[in-house]
């Protein structure tokens, strides 16, 4: 009895170090073909996807499975957009500006300071952060106050052309493009971490940050690199990537925007 | 009938002239080949750029081809040299530039400006010639070709090798090698300057040779 006893308990014990050890991993679903959308951002709004198309200045609305919707034209480099739960958020390059639209009316971003080519925003429980292109800055606002961090360099705490940036986990987390590295703050602008650096990245371009993970496009690679929190590296993403630009996690798939593809990725977790 | 067939063929005529003047645009239509547009947020800043010009109109911008097309008044005087400036302070190098205007006269840039004489004589060399992207094939090509003497030179992105021909009486590998780096590349013989290689553009700052 003593025996079967000691049996069980190593068994246990072995179960749940093999659960701990199990490898999760995205692994490739399918490809939703765009067409001749040739896609920058990604976002989701009411369990629908939205994507922004920067060569044909418009927004594509996609259902659950890809099926185009509508497209709504007339924008000046519409770059990577976010939501905010009732409407789309679009940083347009050519403008300066952020248009908000809600599927049927425009209006525009009231900002102090002047944007110099915004290339992305995302908004997070009433915070809001925006990629300044070509000031080499984010800019932040944290419920009633806008701050603004970062100038022109490869140090910490600066930029060189950031295209993306994504609020999570109390956090700003900066897809540096230029500098080919991730930068993390916290809600104050103070430099936290920098991600990516072992890596050889060129030209990071699009983020995505999850409550455990840190998605980012390496566009030049055909690639995205995936961290957990602390900056270490877990999966490199390769298969049937061309210039990647975006990532979203939405209801449990992972989609990457291909530019050059003119598709989207779709990949699922699975357990190995 | 003699005074109504003048009358028609006074007609004619004067249709004739006046197509013939409203034929010639009041715009300039400038066409530049610009190496390393692949990259969206790279192509769009050259737009962006290029609308400091107040006037411009009908921008058209190809990524597979890299061919940057816009319209200007003519009465402006756009210039190559200026069209060329413009693509350099966006960061890229224009490999090939050509206006062509409201009356119908082309200007091209030139790519090589090197003569052959009796004295010429053609070599064959690869050489190493670090760099990253379409950009960095765009400044290689274009600098090497500058320099007289050079007749062709053509850069591999994925061996980094400079495929080199050129007239040994005009110039030497040493010398092509020096204006290389002093674009911001190192080679087998030369190094950049660091806050050369520092001001080239992100996606181009390759890992430095040793």
């Amino acid at each position: 009895m003593e025996l079967y006893k000691y049996v069980l308990a190593l068994f246990l014990i072995y179960s749940i170090s093999s659960c701990n050890n199990d490898t999760k991993e995205w692994s490739y679903v399918k490809t939703i073909d765009l067409g001749s959308t040739t896609p920058i951002g990604l976002t989701a709004l009411e369990g629908h996807l939205w994507v922004s198309d920067g060569d044909n200045n418009q927004l594509v609305h996609l259902d659950s499975e890809g099926k185009v919707l509508f497209k709504e034209e007339g924008f000046e480099r519409p770059m990577h957009i976010a939501s905010d739960g009732k409407s789309i958020y679009v940083p347009e390059y050519g403008k300066d500006q952020i248009t908000i639209f809600n599927g049927k009316e425009r209006s525009q971003l009231n900002l102090v300071d002047s944007l110099d080519a915004p290339a992305g925003i995302h908004i997070e429980d009433g915070q809001i952060a925006i990629a300044d292109f070509y000031n080499h800055r984010i800019l932040f606002k944290n419920q009633n106050e806008w701050i603004s961090f970062g100038k022109e360099g490869k140090a910490d705490g600066e930029f060189y052309y950031p295209t993306d940036v994504h609020i999570a986990n109390n956090k700003i987390y900066v897809a540096d493009a230029y500098n080919n590295r991730i930068q993390v703050f916290d809600t104050e602008g103070n430099h936290k971490m920098t991600i990516g650096k072992e890596e050889k990245i060129n030209a990071a371009t699009g983020i995505y940050v999850s409550s455990s993970q840190v998605f980012i496009t390496d566009f030049e690679n055909d690639r995205v690199l995936v961290y957990d929190l602390e900056g270490k590296l877990v999966q490199e993403i390769t298969e049937e990537l061309e210039k990647p630009t975006d990532i979203l996690l939405e209801n449990e798939s992972l989609y990457i925007a291909n530019y050059k593809g003119k598709n989207l990725m779709v990949f699922k977790m699975i357990h190995e | 009938m003699k005074n109504l067939l003048i009358i028609i063929i006074s007609t004619f005529t004067f249709t004739i002239s006046s197509n013939s003047l409203y034929s010639q645009s009041d715009r300039d239509q400038i066409e530049v080949q610009v190496d390393g547009l692949g990259c969206p947020f790279c192509a769009y800043g050259l737009e962006k750029k290029f609308k400091e010009f107040k006037g411009i109109k009908d921008v058209k911008i190809e990524m597979e081809t890299g061919i940057f097309n816009f319209t200007y008044p003519s009465e402006k005087e756009m210039t190559l040299e200026k069209v060329e400036s413009q693509v350099d302070k966006a960061g890229y190098t224009a490999v090939t530039t050509k206006i062509t205007r409201g009356d119908g006269t082309v200007e091209e840039s030139k790519q090589n400006i090197t003569e052959l004489s009796d004295k010429s004589e053609i070599v064959s060399k690869d050489i190493f010639v670090a760099g990253n992207c379409g950009m960095c094939q765009a400044r290689i090509e274009k600098t090497a070709n500058s320099i007289v003497g050079v007749v062709k030179a053509e850069w591999d992105k994925d061996n980094k090798m400079l495929t080199l021909e050129y007239d040994k009486a005009q110039t030497s590998i040493g010398e092509i090698s020096e204006s290389i780096a002093k674009a911001g590349h190192d080679t087998k013989y030369s190094k950049a300057e660091e806050d050369v290689y520092n001001d080239l553009p992100g996606c181009c700052q390759y890992e430095r040779v040793q």
